[in-house]
Order: C-alpha cells, then sequence, then structure tokens
C-alpha cells in the first residue's frame, strides 16, 4: 500500500480551510457563508484524523474528537440555518452585509 | 560660668513661647516677661564677659544632625568677640524692652510685639554664640525673621507691608551667598566649624580662588543684612516698624550682624587680599553713599537709617582694611549712641505724632531731658572729641590710613564730614527755634522711656574709654590676645577727624540755627544733584525697572508658555486619545465579516511576531 | 516571618470603618463624619507604634509578611518560585517613616473633612479606601502588589474630585485619570517587562538581580543595556506624572485648585510622593548604573522644576494656584537632590518629600479653613486677614514660612541637605538653582502678605478665627514641622540604612 504522506493531508487541510476562510469572509450571501465555515471545520478534521493516524504518538483521541465535531457542526448548521430563515422572514434578505443591527 | 552661656539666648525664647500662649491674658503685663528674660539674659552675659577675661575660650560642641557617615555639629563658643556681643546685644535689648513699654502703651498687640522682641533677642543672642557656619545661618535667618515680623508690626499699613517684604527679600538675596559660600568651604574642610575651617586655610589646604571666592560669597550675606551698597535699600524702609524696633534691630544689633560675621571670619577674609579689598572699598563706598543720602532726607527715621547705613560702611571699611579692632570698636560705641538716637528719636515722634522734620522744631526746651540726650548722641556720632564716637571713628581712620588705603581714607574723612552735617541738621531743625507744627501738648515720655535713654547716653559718652589711645587699649588687648595692640598713628589723623567734625556741626549751624545760609542752598544751586540724592540715586526705581519687571515679564512669559505650549501637549495627548478611540469604533460597524477580517489580521501579525522574535522564553 | 500581620492589620485597618460605615444611615452627618475620623487612627497609632520601635532599635525585617497569592503557571524546566507572584508586606526605614505621614496626613485630612458639605457617607468611604491604597503603596513588598495598591489610590480619588470639587470638578477628575492612567500604563509595563524576564517581583530580589553583574545568571532572559535604559526612562516618565516633573504637570494644577482642601492635603501630601518613592525605591534602587548617568540630566530638571514653579508662582492670582506651582518647584528639590547622587542629597530629596508633605499638607488645611469662612481664594479679593483671623493669618504666615526654608522648620534642613549634596556633584547647576531659593521667598511672601496683610477687604471683615477643632490638626503640623527642623536626626537615622542601600547600589 503506498503511503500517503502526512504533508499531503496537510495541504489539503490547509487549501480546505483558506478557501473556506476567503469564502467567510468576503461572501455576500449568509448560505454561502454558512457552507464555508463547514469547510474550514472539515479541514480541522481532515487534520484530526490526520494526526490521529501519523501524529508523534497515534491514537484514536483524534477520531474521536472529529467526531464530536462533526456532531457539534452539525447542530451548529441547524442553529445558523434556524436564525437565517428567521431572519429571512423579517427582513426579506439574507446578504450578511445587511445583517449589522446587533451592533446597536 | 562660661559651660553654661547657651542659658543666655534661652530666656527671651522662653520669654517668646510664653507670650505667644498667654499674653493675650497678660496684656500689658507682658513687657514684664520680656524684661525680666532680657534682663536675666544681661546677667549671665555679662558674667560670662567677666569670666571670659581671665579664662581661656570654652567651646562647646555636640552632633546634631547625620548626613550620611558626616557628622552636623552644634554647639556654642565663648570667645572674646562673642562675650562681647552678648552683653552688647542683652542690654540694648533690655533697654528697649523697657522703653517699649511706654512707647507702646495702648496698642492692642502690645503682647504680640513683645514676643516677637522676644524671638528676635533669642535668635541675635544665639547668633553671637554660634560657633559654626551653620548654625550661625540658622540664627542669621532666623533675626531675619524677627526683624521682618517687627518691621510689618503695623500690617495693616501698605507701607509697612511692602518694607517688611523688601526686607526679607533683599536679606535672602545676600543670604543665599552666604549659603553658597558656607557650602563651597563645608565641601573643602568638611566641617562648618569655624575652627576647623580657620585651620584649614592656614594650613593652606584651599586654593586662593577658593579662599576668596567663598569669603567674597559670605560678604554678600553681609552686605544683605547690614545694608551695604549695593543691597541696601531695605534698610531706610525698615524704619516703618515702631521705633524701638528701629533702635534695636536696625541700628544696634542686626544689621551689625553682617560686621561680626565678617569679623568671625576675619582669618578667611586675610587670607585673601581680594576678598579684604572687597570688603574695604564696598564698605568705604556705601559710608560716603548713604552720608550724601543722609543730607537731604526729611524723614527723622530715615535720616538715622542713612547713618546706619553709612556708619556699617564705616565699620566694613574698618574690617577690609585690616583693622579688627576698629571694627568691632567702632560697632559697639555705635551700638549705644545710634540706639540712644533712635530711642530719643522715638520720643520725639511719641510727643509730636510726625516723622516729618519740617514740622517739628523747638523742642530743646519742651522736652528737657530727650533733646540733651538727643544732643549727646549727635556729638558721639559726629565725632566730637571726648565721646565715645570720636575714639572708635579715630581708630577706624588710623586703620585704613596705615594699611595704605588713601583714597578710602580720604572717602571716610568726608563722609566723617556729612555724618557730622547732617546730624546736627537734624539736631537744629527739630530741637532749635520755633515750633513749625500742630501738636501742641508736647510733653516729655515716661520715666520708663527716658531712663533706657539714660543709660545709653551714660554708655554713648563713656563706652570710648574702653580703647583709647591715651588710656589704654583694654579692648584690643582683650579681643586680640595680646597687650598693646594699638598702632602708632601719625596724630595729624585724630587733628583732621576733628576739624571735619566739627566744620560740617559749624556749618549746619550756620545753615539751620543761625540761618546765615540760605537752607535751600542745594536745592536751588543744584537742583539735579538735589533730586538725584532726595531720590536716594533712583537706586529703588533702578531695581524696580531691572529684576521687578524683568521678574514678572519672564514669569508672564512662563504662564503662557505653561498655558498654550504644556496645556497644548496635554490636549494632544487627549486627541490622539481620542483618535484610537474613533478608529476604533469605526471597525465596529456590525459586520461579521469585518470582525473576522481583524481577527484574522491580528492573528497573522501575532504569528508572524513570534516567528521572528523566537517566542519569549 | 508569617507569624505577624502587623503590617496587613496596619494596611488594611481602614476597611472596618468603609464596612462600618456602609451600616449606618447616610443622612447622619455627625456619625459619619466621626466613624470616618476614628477609622484612620488604627493605622495611625499602630505606624506611630512601629515607628517608635524602629527608633529604639527594633529589626524592620521582622515585620515582613508572605503568603502565597497568585501563580502564573509551573513549569517544569523553571524552579517553582518563578512567576509565583505572593502576597508580601515589608517596610524599611523609609517606607515606614511615609507609612507614618501617610497615616498621620490621612487622620488630620479627615478632621478636614468637617467641612465636605455632601453626601458624607459615599466621601468617607472612598476617603479610606484612598488610605488603604496610600499605605498598601509603601508597604508593598513586590512591583504587582505596588502597581496594584497605586491603582486603588487612583479610583477613589477620581470619584473624590469629580464629586466633592469645586466649579470644573469633572474636567479636573478626568484630566486626573488621563494623566495617570498614562504613567500607569508605561509603569504596568516597565513591571511585566521585568516580571517576564526574570520571573519574579520582589523588590529585593529584582534589586540583587539588575544591579549584581553575577545576578545576571539568575533572570529567565537576559535584559541588555538599552533595555535597562529604556525602562528606566519609562519609570522616569511613569513617576514623572506623579511627581510631577514639568511639563508633566497640568493636571495636578487642576487638582490642587479643584478638588476639596482636604482631598488636597493627601494628594499633596502623599500622593505626589508616591512619585518620588517610586523614583528613589526603583528607579535608583533597581537601575543605579542608569541613573548616574542620567544624574546630571535629572539634576537639570530638578533645577528646571524649581524655577519654572516659582516663577509660575510669582504671578498667579489664585492662592490655591501659588501653591500648587509651589508643590511644583519643591518637587524640583527631590529630583535635585537625587541628581547629586551622594548622601547628603538622597537625604535631602528624602527629607524634602516628608517635610513637603506636612507642609503643603498644612497650607492645604488652612486653605480650607479659610474658604470656609470667607468663599474665596483669590488674591486680589482677600486683604488684612489678620485682622480678623489673627491665628489663620500666623499660622499661614508660620506655613509660607516653613515652606520657604526658614531654618528651624523641616523645609530648611530638605532644601539645605539638598543643596549641600548638589554643590558637590555640580555646583554649576547649584548655584543657578540656588536662585529657587529667593524665588521661593518672593511668590510666597507676595501671595501671604497680600491675603494677610494690608488694608481688610470689605468682604473679610466679621469672619470667625480658628476653632478648636481646626487648631488642633494645625497644631500637631506645626509641631512635626518644627521638630523635624529643630531634631532632624530622628528622622535621618531612620532613612541611614535606606540611604546607605542607595548608595551601595551606586558604586558609592
Amino acid at each position: 500500500m503506498s503511503t500517503v504522506p502526512l504533508s499531503a493531508y496537510l495541504v489539503l487541510a490547509l487549501m480546505l480551510f483558506c478557501i473556506g476562510l476567503y469564502g467567510a469572509l468576503t461572501k455576500r450571501n449568509t448560505v454561502i457563508v454558512l457552507i464555508c465555515i463547514e469547510l474550514m471545520l472539515n479541514a480541522v478534521n481532515i487534520n484530526l484524523v490526520a494526526f490521529s493516524k501519523y501524529g508523534v504518538n497515534p491514537s484514536i483521541t483524534g477520531q474521536i474528537f472529529s467526531l464530536f465535531t462533526i456532531t457539534v457542526a452539525a447542530a451548529e448548521a441547524a442553529v445558523g440555518l434556524a436564525i437565517l430563515m428567521a431572519f429571512y422572514r423579517n427582513r426579506k434578505t439574507v446578504n450578511i452585509d445587511e445583517i449589522d443591527s446587533m451592533k446597536h | 560660668m562660661m559651660e553654661n552661656a547657651w542659658i543666655i539666648p534661652l530666656f527671651p525664647l522662653l520669654s517668646f513661647l510664653l507670650l505667644l500662649v498667654v499674653g493675650k491674658r497678660l496684656k500689658e503685663a507682658s513687657a514684664y516677661v520680656g524684661m525680666a528674660a532680657t534682663f536675666l539674659s544681661f546677667l549671665v552675659a555679662v558674667a560670662v564677659l567677666v569670666a571670659r577675661f581671665n579664662q581661656p575660650t570654652f567651646e562647646a560642641t555636640h552632633v546634631w544632625f547625620t548626613i550620611g557617615k558626616m557628622d552636623i555639629t552644634a554647639g556654642f563658643a565663648v570667645t572674646p568677640l562673642n562675650a562681647l556681643m552678648l552683653v552688647v546685644v542683652s542690654l540694648v535689648s533690655f533697654l528697649v524692652h523697657m522703653y517699649s513699654k511706654g512707647y507702646m502703651h495702648g496698642d492692642e498687640r502690645f503682647p504680640v510685639f513683645y514676643a516677637y522682641l522676644g524671638l528676635f533677642t533669642f535668635a541675635m543672642l544665639g547668633l553671637v554664640l554660634s560657633a559654626n557656619l551653620l548654625q550661625t545661618y540658622i540664627f542669621w535667618e532666623l533675626v531675619g525673621l524677627g526683624s521682618f515680623l517687627l518691621i510689618g508690626f503695623y500690617f495693616y499699613k501698605e507701607e509697612a507691608k511692602a518694607a517688611a517684604k523688601k526686607a526679607f527679600i533683599m536679606t535672602r538675596i545676600g543670604d543665599v551667598g552666604l549659603l553658597i559660600g558656607m557650602i563651597l568651604l563645608f565641601w573643602q574642610t568638611k566641617s562648618f566649624q569655624y575652627d576647623d575651617i580657620f585651620a584649614a586655610v592656614n594650613a593652606g589646604k584651599l586654593s586662593n580662588t577658593l579662599v576668596t571666592l567663598s569669603a567674597i560669597l559670605i560678604f554678600v550675606g553681609a552686605v544683605g543684612k547690614s545694608g551695604q551698597f549695593p543691597l541696601h535699600t531695605w534698610l531706610p524702609d525698615a524704619m516703618e516698624g515702631p521705633t524701638p524696633v528701629s533702635a534695636l534691630i536696625h541700628a544696634a544689633t542686626m544689621v551689625a550682624a553682617g560686621v561680626y560675621l565678617v569679623a568671625s571670619l576675619f582669618p578667611l577674609y586675610e587670607a585673601s587680599e581680594t576678598a579684604m579689598l572687597t570688603v574695604a572699598v564696598v564698605g568705604g563706598f556705601t559710608a560716603i553713599f548713604a552720608a550724601s543720602i543722609g543730607l537731604v532726607q526729611t524723614d527723622i527715621k530715615r535720616v538715622l537709617a542713612y547713618s546706619t547705613v553709612s556708619q556699617l560702611g564705616y565699620m566694613m571699611l574698618a574690617l577690609g582694611a585690616g583693622g579688627y579692632v576698629a571694627g568691632i570698636f567702632h560697632l559697639t560705641t555705635h551700638a549705644f549712641f545710634k540706639a540712644l538716637l533712635f530711642l530719643a528719636a522715638g520720643s520725639v515722634i511719641h510727643a509730636v505724632h510726625t516723622q516729618d522734620i519740617e514740622k517739628m522744631g523747638g523742642l530743646w526746651r519742651k522736652m528737657p531731658l530727650t533733646a540733651p540726650l538727643f544732643l549727646i548722641g549727635t556729638l558721639a556720632i559726629s565725632g566730637v572729641p571726648l565721646l565715645s564716637g570720636f575714639f572708635s571713628k579715630d581708630e577706624i581712620l588710623v586703620a585704613v590710613w596705615t594699611h595704605g588705603h588713601p583714597v578710602l581714607f580720604w572717602l571716610a574723612v568726608i563722609a566723617a564730614f556729612f555724618t557730622a552735617f547732617y546730624m546736627f541738621r537734624l539736631f537744629f531743625l527739630v530741637f532749635s527755634g520755633e515750633t513749625r507744627g500742630e501738636a501742641h501738648d508736647v510733653h516729655e515720655s515716661p520715666a520708663v522711656m527716658t531712663v533706657p535713654m539714660v543709660v545709653l547716653g551714660v554708655l554713648a559718652v563713656v563706652a570710648g574709654y574702653v580703647n583709647t589711645p591715651w588710656f589704654g587699649t583694654f579692648l584690643g588687648d582683650f579681643l586680640t590676645g595680646e597687650s598693646g595692640a594699638h598702632e602708632e598713628a601719625p596724630a595729624w589723623i585724630m587733628v583732621v577727624a576733628t576739624a571735619v567734625s566739627l566744620a560740617g556741626i559749624f556749618l549746619a549751624w550756620l545753615m539751620y540755627s543761625k540761618k546765615s545760609l540760605a537752607r535751600d542752598w542745594l536745592s536751588s544751586r543744584a537742583p539735579i544733584t538735589y533730586n538725584v540724592l532726595l531720590n536716594k540715586y533712583y537706586i529703588d526705581e533702578f531695581y524696580m525697572i531691572t529684576v521687578g519687571y524683568a521678574t514678572k515679564v519672564f514669569s508672564l512669559f512662563l504662564q503662557y508658555v505653561d498655558r498654550f505650549i504644556v496645556e497644548g501637549l496635554a490636549s494632544l495627548i487627549a486627541s490622539f486619545t481620542k483618535a484610537i478611540g474613533t478608529i476604533g469604533s469605526r471597525l465596529q460597524n456590525g459586520q461579521v465579516q469585518m470582525y473576522g477580517a481583524v481577527t484574522f489580521i491580528g492573528l497573522t501579525i501575532l504569528v508572524v511576531i513570534l516567528a521572528f522574535t523566537g517566542g519569549y522564553l | 516571618m508569617n507569624d505577624t500581620y502587623f503590617l496587613s492589620l496596619l494596611v488594611f485597618s481602614p476597611l472596618l470603618g468603609i464596612v462600618l460605615l456602609a451600616f449606618v444611615p447616610k443622612t447622619q452627618e455627625q456619625t459619619i463624619k466621626l466613624l470616618g475620623f476614628l477609622a484612620t487612627l488604627p493605622s495611625l497609632l499602630l505606624a506611630l507604634f512601629a515607628f517608635g520601635q524602629y527608633l529604639r532599635g527594633y529589626d524592620l525585617s521582622r515585620l515582613a509578611e508572605k503568603h502565597a497569592w497568585l501563580q502564573f503557571g509551573k513549569y517544569s524546566f523553571l524552579p517553582d518560585s518563578a512567576f509565583s507572584v505572593p502576597y508580601e508586606l515589608n517596610v524599611d526605614g523609609f517606607a515606614l517613616v511615609m507609612i507614618v505621614l501617610t497615616a498621620l496626613l490621612a487622620t488630620l485630612a479627615a478632621i478636614a473633612s468637617i467641612h465636605i458639605k455632601k453626601e458624607w457617607k459615599g466621601y468617607f468611604m472612598l476617603f479610606l479606601l484612598l488610605e488603604i491604597g496610600m499605605l498598601g503603596v509603601f508597604a508593598a513588598g513586590n512591583l504587582l502588589l505596588f502597581f496594584i495598591f497605586f491603582e486603588v489610590t487612583l479610583v477613589p480619588m477620581f470619584f473624590l474630585i469629580g464629586k466633592w470639587g469645586y466649579f470644573e470638578k469633572e474636567k479636573a477628575a478626568y484630566s486626573y485619570l488621563l494623566y495617570n492612567g498614562i504613567g500607569s500604563a508605561i509603569l504596568l509595563l516597565v513591571i511585566l517587562i521585568l516580571f517576564a524576564r526574570t520571573g519574579t517581583s520582589n523588590i529585593a530580589a529584582l534589586q540583587d538581580m539588575l544591579r549584581d553583574p553575577q545576578g545576571a545568571a539568575q533572570m529567565l532572559a537576559p535584559i541588555s543595556d538599552d533595555l535597562r535604559y529604556g525602562l528606566f526612562i519609562a519609570l522616569l516618565i511613569a513617576f514623572g506624572v506623579k511627581l510631577p516633573i514639568v511639563p508633566l504637570h497640568s493636571w495636578m494644577l487642576r487638582v490642587h485648585v479643584q478638588a476639596p482642601p482636604s482631598i488636597v492635603m493627601l494628594h499633596s501630601g502623599v500622593l505626589l510622593k508616591i512619585g518620588a518613592f517610586g523614583l528613589i525605591r526603583f528607579g535608583m534602587g533597581l537601575f543605579p548604573e542608569q541613573f548616574e548617568r542620567l544624574a546630571t540630566f535629572i539634576a537639570v530638571l530638578g533645577v528646571i522644576n524649581l524655577l519654572y514653579g516659582a516663577f509660575l508662582a510669582f504671578v498667579q492670582e489664585d492662592f490655591k494656584m501659588v501653591l500648587a506651582y509651589s508643590s511644583i518647584s519643591h518637587m524640583g528639590i527631590v529630583l535635585i537632590g537625587l541628581g547629586a547622587l551622594n548622601e547628603a542629597g538622597i537625604q535631602g530629596a528624602i527629607f524634602q518629600v516628608v517635610s513637603h508633605g506636612l507642609i503643603s499638607a498644612l497650607l492645604f488645611l488652612l486653605v480650607s479653613i479659610m474658604y470656609e469662612r470667607v468663599h474665596t481664594t483669590m488674591l486680589d479679593r482677600l486683604g488684612g486677614l489678620a485682622k480678623a483671623m489673627p491665628l489663620v493669618s500666623g499660622f499661614l504666615l508660620a506655613g509660607a514660612m516653613a515652606s520657604l526654608g526658614l531654618p528651624g522648620m523641616s523645609g530648611f534642613i530638605s532644601e539645605f541637605t539638598a543643596f549641600l549634596g548638589l554643590f558637590k556633584a555640580e555646583p554649576m547647576i547649584a548655584a543657578v538653582g540656588t536662585l529657587g531659593i529667593i524665588m521661593t521667598a518672593v511668590y510666597l511672601l507676595r501671595a501671604v502678605l497680600n491675603m494677610t496683610y494690608g488694608a481688610t477687604t470689605h468682604n473679610v471683615t466679621e469672619v470667625a478665627d480658628i476653632r478648636t477643632v481646626e487648631l488642633v490638626p494645625v497644631l500637631i503640623l506645626m509641631g512635626c514641622i518644627i521638630l523635624i527642623g529643630v531634631y532632624p536626626d530622628m528622622l535621618a537615622q531612620s532613612l541611614e540604612a535606606t540611604i546607605q542601600t542607595m548608595m551601595n547600589g551606586l558604586g558609592g
């Protein structure tokens, strides 16, 4: 079995994370921003799993932790979308730059 | 006895404290407290002087204050000079205490007056007893305080307030000189003790420049205190104080402290010719300078004040010329006859309620005791033979001549002529002729005022005989510790001195008594000279313009600096803080993405810094 | 020694007053004032007791307290003591003198607070909190604790100025907060750098590490010479704000004028002295080498302070402003003494700290008494006070005399000793500085004589003289001033050890 080196996983995770970060900071549509955040979380998951196999002390902890992350991400997506739905009903928009009423 | 000399200043101090606390209740009985205290001081002082005749100098020191490893000592010494001064000061002080009981009668701040007198007497006696420079400086300032308080005794008068302030500040200028000189000497000799300083000077441990510098700086202090040119202007103004105060402080004791200081440090001055010459020149110049102003003044106390300045100049001249004994001798006799003159003047003022001599006249018969006493004082100060002033003035002239200062000698002779003239001008204007004032019920002062004057009158006559070329030089022998210290003088000096004083008296008689010479001779012939003299050479005005305004302008300039530049700096800091706030609040725009971006950028910066510095540990 | 809680008791005893005051209804004026006054007494008595024992030869190091308190992480590669901040209090002669001064002035200021007109409860609670802060500053054994107490003084002071002051009180309070906030920030920076590099904030330990060439080995990270300079200058600025050093002074002018006089007594008497204390203890104590190099500069700063304050005091129209500039001028003497770098100079500086604390407290106490009666401190509206209030005027004059350095009073000893020191080190600078001695007399006499002498102005003809309750603190202060002036050795002895430590650091 040809082994994929650790660095490949990390580069993949980095790319995913950067795409996610870029999207989260620049996209106007809140749905896309939420999706981008999921990308970043998944980048982290890849890192966790990669380290659990190829890290200094390989152990199952990383995988378990990534399961937790997935759970939390699901909950977060549900809550986020719910807020978004409620907001859309009130303001008829999902543009994130119009969502700034919390500053007051 | 001498080991108990420290007790002498304590009596007046006790009197001061006592009167401060219970003075209000004692009312005019305060006078007895003050008199008792000073009389006790006088008795002990006499005992100390007698003891000192046949015992060596007594000195006691005690550590007062430690600075690091250096001990600053306090103590006292009984040298011939100290012992003599103690008697003079306590005696004059006692007489003035007694006199004031009559003079200040009815004043609502009577106890306060006596308290201040006690404070002053304490400080003056302390000054005289001091055996080191620091202690001298301490009491030096305290006598200044006493003088300040007493000049400003009539505090509600604007003139008194100005005079008190002026006296304090002018002498303070001199004091700074003394302070610097003292500190310079301290770092060279590691001691304030006179003995240590003299020892170091004699051993040649100090460079010539330093000796000269510190001697001159200390002399600046003496100039301030003794009203020498150019710091003399406060002394005539100080006449705003009650007259007994003028007699005690501004004639007999405090103003002589400058002379006393130079005399105490005589070995230091002797080591530097420049310093000696400075003292002599300043003294000589002041003598004639003040005498010339005295010629035209019309306030009885101011004439006496300028005469004091002039006589103090004489003493300085004597010391500067090397006539140690002559200076001290004149200091002693002057204390008696000038105090007498002031007390007599006070008696006159008390009777006629004015100080303007143009409004007096014809008092000879109305004041049968004051008038002859004033005459005695006038004769003494004019240097008429057989009175005390004659011997001491002669001694000074001899000293100046024999030490080779011909210019100064002739200056002093002219000053003697002036002195005789203006003193008799004063005498004739006040006592002879017809009454020119409004006061009619003029009567002689009470006994409590005349008795001190009589005592001083006797002393003004006989005090000269302690040191004469004819009957022996007791004082000189005592002060210098060797017999026959008197120098052989050319006899013509005595003749010249007598001649000029008689000439001055004669001229005054012609002008003011016989009136064969017009009184306005000077004012009509040379109005400019007359005005310059009348306005005291415009020195006050000169100081006002130069120092006074310069200080004010500079202060106002700083005020603007403070208000605009420094405050501007402050508001700059404030607006800077505000600007940061504005920028910060602009970031707070509610845009989640902006927050995220800022967070990310911040994190990046931190990581970069960490990467470059390699962490903290 | 951990079995003594003496210092903690001393520092925190006003807390009892705060707690008790919380239970007093806020309308009970007399009770509150009495309680406020009583609450300052325990500290004073304890301080005096300690001082008395110290003069009899008691070893002050036996009073030191140390308890575990904060631990900023444990690292296997570092000793256990690293980054731990114990609660530690200790005093030496200098600190003890300052504590006595603080406790004394606090008690007297509490008496002077009878002139406070409103919200006594809040006032006294803040007042006592301020006292805790001030006492703590001098007793703190490490820099972090010092800083905390330092900040504790800041907060109550802000409210005391802002709430109980005169017309422009808010502005004064904010300017106070702004300047001192910046000063504190800089101080905190210095403290944190030292803490991070050495792992300790104990003052004595830091002294050993920073002074001793071998001490560098004990540090966690080296401190370069340049960094030391930077830290020293930062300290100079931080404490320079407090002292204040020209041109960092404009906040204190406002505080002097706008704060209630009883608070100014503490402000001018103690809080400004924290600047001097810090400069001596930390500036000179921790960075002797840097101090030595900059000594001339500091002496020049001192002379500038002295003259700048004196000249400006000369043209002020408000007596409180005169006193404010006079404080600046007198703090110049502290710098002059420190700049001299010899025993005489340092001793003079410390003497000046104590002496000016007493004198300015006395003068502001008198201002408070005077203002209560004539409702103004403007010089052109006052005249001839001596007629209506002979005692107040007499004390004012005496205070002015003390302030201008009349022998027999404490001001002379400190001025003289400081100048004595500077004349050895820098005679030319000192000679310029002596001009300040003359100017001090000029502006003080101008101001005081203007008020007390001369013709009586119509607004002051019928006013009562001093009351007994006011007379007592005045007499106590006057007594202390004269005591130090006549018997300075009492103070000199208690400072001897501290000055010796400083001199050792300076390599002298």
